[in-house]
Order: C-alpha cells, then sequence, then structure tokens
C-alpha cells in the first residue's frame, strides 16, 4: 500500500512532466508554423480577361511571371457577385446563407425599409433629456452584421500572427489579437457612405442634395467667403442637428490662390490644388464631449465663379469616434507611420464624379490620392513581414472600372471621343500599379512564403438598366395604393403591401411578401411560395429587350438552391443574375419606380459587375501549384488555414486550394 | 358621431364621386381620406414614419452603386 503511492505520484509527475513537454512541443510547433509567411493580396474586381490582354500587352510583367512560375485560376464569385458578399464568403469561408450577407442593401421585413447589409450605428439606448439637451445613459455602439467567424481569428487562436489592411464587411473589426483595420462597411462621420460638400456661387451649379453630397451655394463679397462644414449629427441635442464649423476662405484678388481659415489652421491653395488632410474638432457638448474627423479640401475654381469641394469627413484614425481597428491603438500606430489617411469604407468619391461636382481628372487625382495611401500601407506592413499571414486590400480596380470602362468600350451609351483620348488608358494604368505592387510582394516571398493573388469578381459593361419593381409592377406583383398610379415614390411608400405578392430590394434580390416574415405579407409559405418563385424565375428568363434582342436576365436563383445556413431565412427568395452589359436600374434597388423598364446607363458609373456570377468570375494566381479545378471564394479561408495545419471548422464550405 | 362629420356642397361631392371612381377608389370616402392624409402629413410634415424614412434616405447616401 505505501509504495503504491510514491508510484501514482511518479506517474502523476511523470504525465505532468509529458504534457508540459507537449505543450511546449506544441508551443514550439506553433512557433515554427509562425514563421510561415503567407501574402494575400486582395485586389477588388481584378478582371481575368482584362488581366490577360493587359498581360497580351506586356504591361503586367510580374503577373506574367506568377501565372508562368506559378499557377492561375479563374475564381468562383459570390452569389450575388457583389463585394459585401463576395469578401464575407472570402472571411468566413461560408456562402451567405451562413454570414447572412446578401446585397450591399438589406431591409427591415417589419417596415420594409431599406437599409446596409454589412454594419449599423446604435444611437444610445437611454437618454435624459435636459432642455435641448439630450444625455446619453447608455454608450451607442456600432454593430457588424456579418456573422461567422473571420479566419483570422481561427489563426489568432492558434498564436499565428496575422495583419488585415481594409477587407471589406469588417466594421467595427471582429475582436482578434491581429492586427486588423477596417475596410468598405466604414461609415463617415454622418453616418453614410460620404457625403461631401460643395461651395459654388455659380447658379449652373444649383443647390441642395444631391446622390453624394450637398451643395451649398455661397456669396463672394469683398474677396471672402463665409461658410460652415458640417460635421456628425450631435446625439446630445434634440434632434441631432449636425456640428457645423465655420470657415472663410479669403480670395487673392489678383492670383488664382485662396486662403482658408478653419478652427486654428490656415490653408492656401492654388486653383485646382488638394489639401493635405485637415483635422477638425467637433464639440458636443461644450468643455465635455467633442470628436474630431479629417477631411481634403480641393480648390476647384477660384474666379469667375468660386467653387470648393470638401471630401466627406472621415473618422480621424488618430482618435476614432468609433472603433476602426484591433487593437483599438492600430489606426493611430498606422497614423503615425503614414500620416492621416481615409477610413470611410469606399474612398475613392465616384458620387462626386456623377454627381458632375468633380470632373474626370479631378476624380481621378482623387483615386490616385486613395490608391497611394493603400500602397504606404501595403510598404509599412510588407516591410514588417516576419512570419504569419499578411492581408493587403486594394480598391483602386474596381473603382475605377465602374468610372472609366466608358472611356475604352464604344459600346457605352456613356463613350464620349474626347473622354476616351484621355482616359482610354485610366484602368490599364491602375492594373500596372497593381503589377509593381505584386513585383515587391514577389520580391519580399523567400521559400517559406506563398504569395496569393485574389479578387472578389471580374468586371462587365453597364449599358443597360433593367429596372425590377417596374416589370414587377407591370406584371400585377407590386399593387400601389390607390391614386398613386402616376407617380409612385421611392422607398416603396405608394407600394399596397396588402396586395403586393413580390418586390425587388437590393441589386440583385427579389423578395417573395412572404406571411409569417414580412409584416404585411400575404403569400403562403410553402407550395405556394414555391411555385410564386418558379412562375417570376421563369417570366424574368424571358424578357428580351427590344432595343438590343437580348435577354437582360441570364439567371435566376432559387434561395433554397443556392444557400446553406443559419441564416437562410432573411436570404432574397430569388437572386437575379443580369446579362452582361445590364444591371439592376439606378432607382429600383430602393424601391423606386420608373416609367420604362429597360433603359440606357449614360452615367460615367459605366462598368458594373452585379450580374449573373458565372459571367463574373474574379482571378486566383498563387507562386504555389492550385491543385484545385474550380476554386472558389470560400476556398480562400480553408487554404488560409491549411498552411499553417490548421482543419478548418465544419461550417467551412470550401477547400484548400493547394491539396 | 356628429362631430366626425363633414359639411361639403353638393357640387364638390359631385366631383369627389367622380374622382374617385377615374382613380379607382373603392368609395368617395376612401378617397376624401387619403387625400387629406397627404395633405395632412405635407402641412405637419414630420410624422414618425416620415422622419424614419428621411433618416433611411440620409445613411443609404453616398454609395455609388445606388443613386
Amino acid at each position: 500500500m505505501n509504495e503504491g503511492i510514491p508510484r501514482k505520484r511518479i506517474a502523476c509527475l511523470l504525465l505532468l512532466i509529458a504534457s508540459g513537454y507537449m505543450m511546449v512541443g506544441c508551443g514550439r510547433r506553433e512557433s515554427e508554423a509562425a514563421r510561415h509567411k503567407v501574402i494575400v493580396l486582395g485586389i477588388d474586381g481584378m478582371d481575368p480577361q482584362l488581366l490577360h490582354r493587359y498581360e497580351q500587352d506586356g504591361r503586367m510583367p510580374n503577373f506574367e511571371r506568377l501565372e508562368q512560375r506559378g499557377s492561375f485560376r479563374e475564381l468562383r464569385t459570390s452569389i450575388p457577385p457583389q463585394s459585401p458578399v463576395a469578401w464575407s464568403n472570402v472571411i468566413t469561408g461560408m456562402n451567405p446563407g451562413g454570414h447572412g450577407v446578401y446585397d450591399f442593401i438589406e431591409r427591415d421585413p417589419n417596415t420594409m425599409l431599406p437599409e446596409f447589409s454589412m454594419a449599423r450605428v446604435e444611437a444610445p439606448a437611454h437618454t435624459l433629456s435636459l432642455g435641448s439637451w439630450v444625455i446619453p445613459l447608455s454608450a451607442g455602439k456600432a454593430l457588424l452584421l456579418r456573422r461567422g467567424r473571420a479566419f483570422w481569428q481561427i489563426l489568432d487562436e492558434h498564436g499565428i500572427p496575422a495583419t488585415v489592411i481594409h477587407i471589406p464587411a469588417n466594421f467595427p473589426p471582429a475582436e482578434s489579437r491581429s492586427r486588423t483595420l477596417a475596410g468598405m462597411g466604414t461609415p463617415d462621420m454622418q453616418g453614410t457612405y460620404g457625403i461631401f460638400s460643395f461651395y459654388t456661387d455659380d447658379p449652373m451649379d444649383g443647390e441642395g442634395d444631391r446622390s453624394g453630397g450637398v451643395i451649398y451655394p455661397v456669396q463672394v463679397q469683398d474677396h471672402q467667403v463665409s461658410a460652415k462644414l458640417y460635421g456628425p449629427p450631435n446625439t446630445v441635442r434634440k434632434g441631432s442637428p449636425q456640428v457645423p464649423i465655420d470657415f472663410t476662405v479669403w480670395i487673392d484678388p489678383t492670383q488664382p490662390v485662396a486662403k482658408i481659415a478653419i478652427q486654428d489652421r490656415e490653408i492656401v491653395l492654388r486653383e485646382g490644388e488638394w489639401s493635405d488632410w485637415v483635422q477638425i474638432k467637433f464639440t458636443l457638448i461644450p468643455g465635455l464631449e467633442s470628436a474630431t474627423g479629417i477631411c481634403r479640401m480641393y480648390m476647384k475654381q477660384v474666379s469667375p465663379y468660386f467653387k470648393l469641394y470638401i471630401s466627406p469627413v472621415n473618422i480621424d484614425p488618430s482618435q476614432p469616434a468609433l472603433p476602426l481597428s484591433t487593437p483599438a491603438s492600430y489606426s493611430k500606430e498606422l497614423w503615425k507611420q503614414v500620416g492621416f489617411y481615409y477610413t470611410q469604407g469606399i474612398a475613392e468619391d465616384t458620387k462626386a464624379l456623377s454627381d458632375r461636382v468633380l470632373t474626370d481628372g479631378e476624380y481621378l487625382e482623387q483615386a490616385r490620392i486613395v490608391l497611394a495611401e493603400q500602397l504606404r500601407f501595403f510598404d509599412v506592413e510588407l516591410a514588417k513581414l516576419h512570419g504569419g499571414m499578411l492581408f493587403a486590400y486594394f480598391s483602386s480596380l474596381d473603382q475605377n472600372a465602374h468610372m472609366f470602362w466608358r472611356a475604352f468600350d464604344k459600346n457605352s451609351p456613356a463613350y464620349d471621343p474626347d473622354v476616351s483620348a484621355k482616359y482610354a488608358d485610366t484602368l490599364e494604368w491602375f492594373y500596372q500599379q497593381m503589377d509593381q505592387m505584386l513585383g515587391k510582394a514577389l520580391a519580399k516571398a523567400d521559400g517559406d512564403t506563398t504569395v496569393i493573388v485574389m479578387s472578389d469578381h471580374g468586371f462587365a459593361p453597364y449599358d443597360r438598366s433593367f429596372n425590377l419593381n417596374t416589370w414587377l409592377l407591370d406584371n400585377g406583383y407590386i399593387a400601389l395604393k390607390p391614386g398613386q398610379r402616376s407617380k409612385p415614390g421611392d422607398l416603396f411608400t405608394d407600394v399596397d403591401w396588402t396586395h403586393t405578392r413580390a418586390y425587388g430590394l437590393g441589386l440583385n434580390g427579389l423578395f417573395l411578401n412572404l406571411r409569417g416574415r414580412e409584416h404585411w405579407g400575404i403569400v403562403a409559405p410553402g407550395a405556394e411560395a414555391e411555385a410564386l418563385q418558379n412562375e417570376i424565375r421563369d417570366k424574368l428568363l424571358a424578357v428580351r429587350d427590344a432595343v438590343t434582342g437580348l435577354a437582360p436576365i441570364t439567371r435566376v436563383d432559387r434561395a433554397q438552391d443556392v444557400y446553406s445556413g443559419e441564416s437562410v431565412r432573411d436570404a432574397p427568395d430569388l437572386v437575379v443574375g443580369y446579362n452582361r452589359g445590364y444591371r439592376a436600374g439606378w432607382a429600383t434597388d430602393l424601391g423606386e419606380f420608373t416609367t420604362e423598364v429597360l433603359e440606357p446607363n449614360t452615367e460615367p458609373w459605366s462598368g458594373d459587375h452585379c450580374i449573373d456570377y458565372t459571367l463574373v468570375p474574379g482571378v486566383l494566381l498563387s507562386n504555389k501549384k492550385i491543385v484545385r479545378q474550380a476554386p472558389a471564394l470560400t476556398d480562400i479561408a480553408p487554404t488560409v488555414l491549411a498552411e499553417y495545419g490548421i482543419a478548418k471548422p465544419a461550417n467551412m464550405v470550401g477547400q484548400s486550394v493547394f491539396k | 358621431m356628429l362631430g366626425n362629420r363633414i359639411k361639403l356642397d353638393d357640387d364638390l361631392f359631385e366631383k369627389i364621386k367622380k374622382c374617385s371612381e377615374m382613380a379607382g377608389y373603392s368609395s368617395p370616402d376612401e378617397f376624401v381620406v387619403h387625400v387629406l392624409e397627404k395633405e395632412v402629413t405635407a402641412i405637419l410634415g414630420t410624422g414618425e414614419d416620415a422622419d424614419d424614412e428621411e433618416a433611411v434616405r440620409k445613411r443609404l447616401k453616398g454609395l455609388g452603386y445606388i443613386e
């Protein structure tokens, strides 16, 4: 008996030592694994056809080298092929049925009002009203609406360091020990995707709201202009009025130069010059509460008319009013290294060009500023990479394919020979910048580095609009309130939901007005709903465009056929896949009705990808051999995990492309 | 419920009746209520729904894909 106890003690001790050894061994394996480097270059909108065209022209030597020495595949995109959906597939390894992001736009089935799908900023739940003040008793918060764990959170759990710059659908950033900076989905200080301010005394510019900003009429008196820059809504004041900041501009009487005085700053700009970032303090409660934002100014014209553009007021990364990064200090750390930078999710001000506030050339300059910032982040983080994963996101190809497709495609209704003469090569120039960036990554890659280049979708022309809600109205699926047939309002305000069976929402979504899901739902779930799904799908596929003779819609997917996971209930019942050259019309996606179902698209926004997903695959390149024959976006997360010997979680639907 | 009745002259009532038929309303009452609701909202402005819609319009601004 007495001898048995020491034996047990010895056995326990041995077990402890063994388990300790195993833990040390495991830690060593993790640290060894962490020395492996994976560089993922996420290039939004890189199109395989355009890439190969530019490669053939000899303009993309690094891509050509990677394709020849490594491998290339077309990458199956998401359903639908929209960036928030696609990047959520990348982040979680799940399809939208799992992560719950189906479109840029979603709706509240109780109110039928549209909302953004990626994030929501909520005001404080409890407040105390004192006179004109509303004192918050609890904090407001930002909510990430994407569900599911991000692949870098799983890397975290295994001790693999990761840096993730600007990946979309990650605002506010998912909790993580990794260094992450939020991207697409991050609002400006007004809580929007970005609202510019434009000050002008030219009566031809008009005044008031535009789709991407506000035009303020000003007066030049004694070579001086006084105006206000509007900041965030002051939620501690009744009615949440925007905080106004006075500023004054002095115009040089002889030279095309102006001086802008705002708070304690004086900025001198020549005509046609951009300012650096300007930090602005917005006081919410004097002496107690304030928030800072940053903006850039562009002195478009001094005379004969005064025209000043001010960018959307971005969240200040040096003291962010809303969470921008993990750890919280990372956005400030980056600011110390590269200076102020755009923090709003989509930084290129395409709306300022569409609203004719900036010209093609002025917009292009702003887009180049955005790219320069993204490349600076990449340089800084690439230099620091000694192990673990680096993901860097680039928006330029996507945004500038949207805006400059018309510059090289003579079939575009927005084609203009003068614009083409100046900007036909603009998109190619941005592709070349990506090639140079890839060259740096390849130079950094040693024998223990895997380089992955991927895009979320390709691109196509956007020549003609299909107004889905107008088609549904014409075909009797939408009913309007009595007396509203001539000019129905936007946001479905004149729709009679008690007699409406289906409606379009977002860029590809079509919902049935389902009983038990929609507040005023009338379609019975089950057989009736499925029959209606099939009926609408068949009718949409049969539509022909009398002008072109083409089918505007080439594919309609039913939710139950393409989605799986816990969020399927939120899915649109049908996903409308437009033909190459077509897209959902400008007004239809937010519940507005047009006179015509089909219209030419004459906007500068002349390229798009929110179409039949089989027509716009992305690209996948690597310095390793890609074995998987038809890789998809959902394979990226399992691929990165497998690079570190980590098994994918059961809810990830893809697999490593290298095995 | 006399307090809820509104007196209209016969000519106007005939016109209302005609309009309600032309616009597809089920009765002159429905037409009158609908027109008055619109006018009341236009004059008094901000009902809660209108506030919500305006807030939604503002939040959705700036996204290149939509108007």
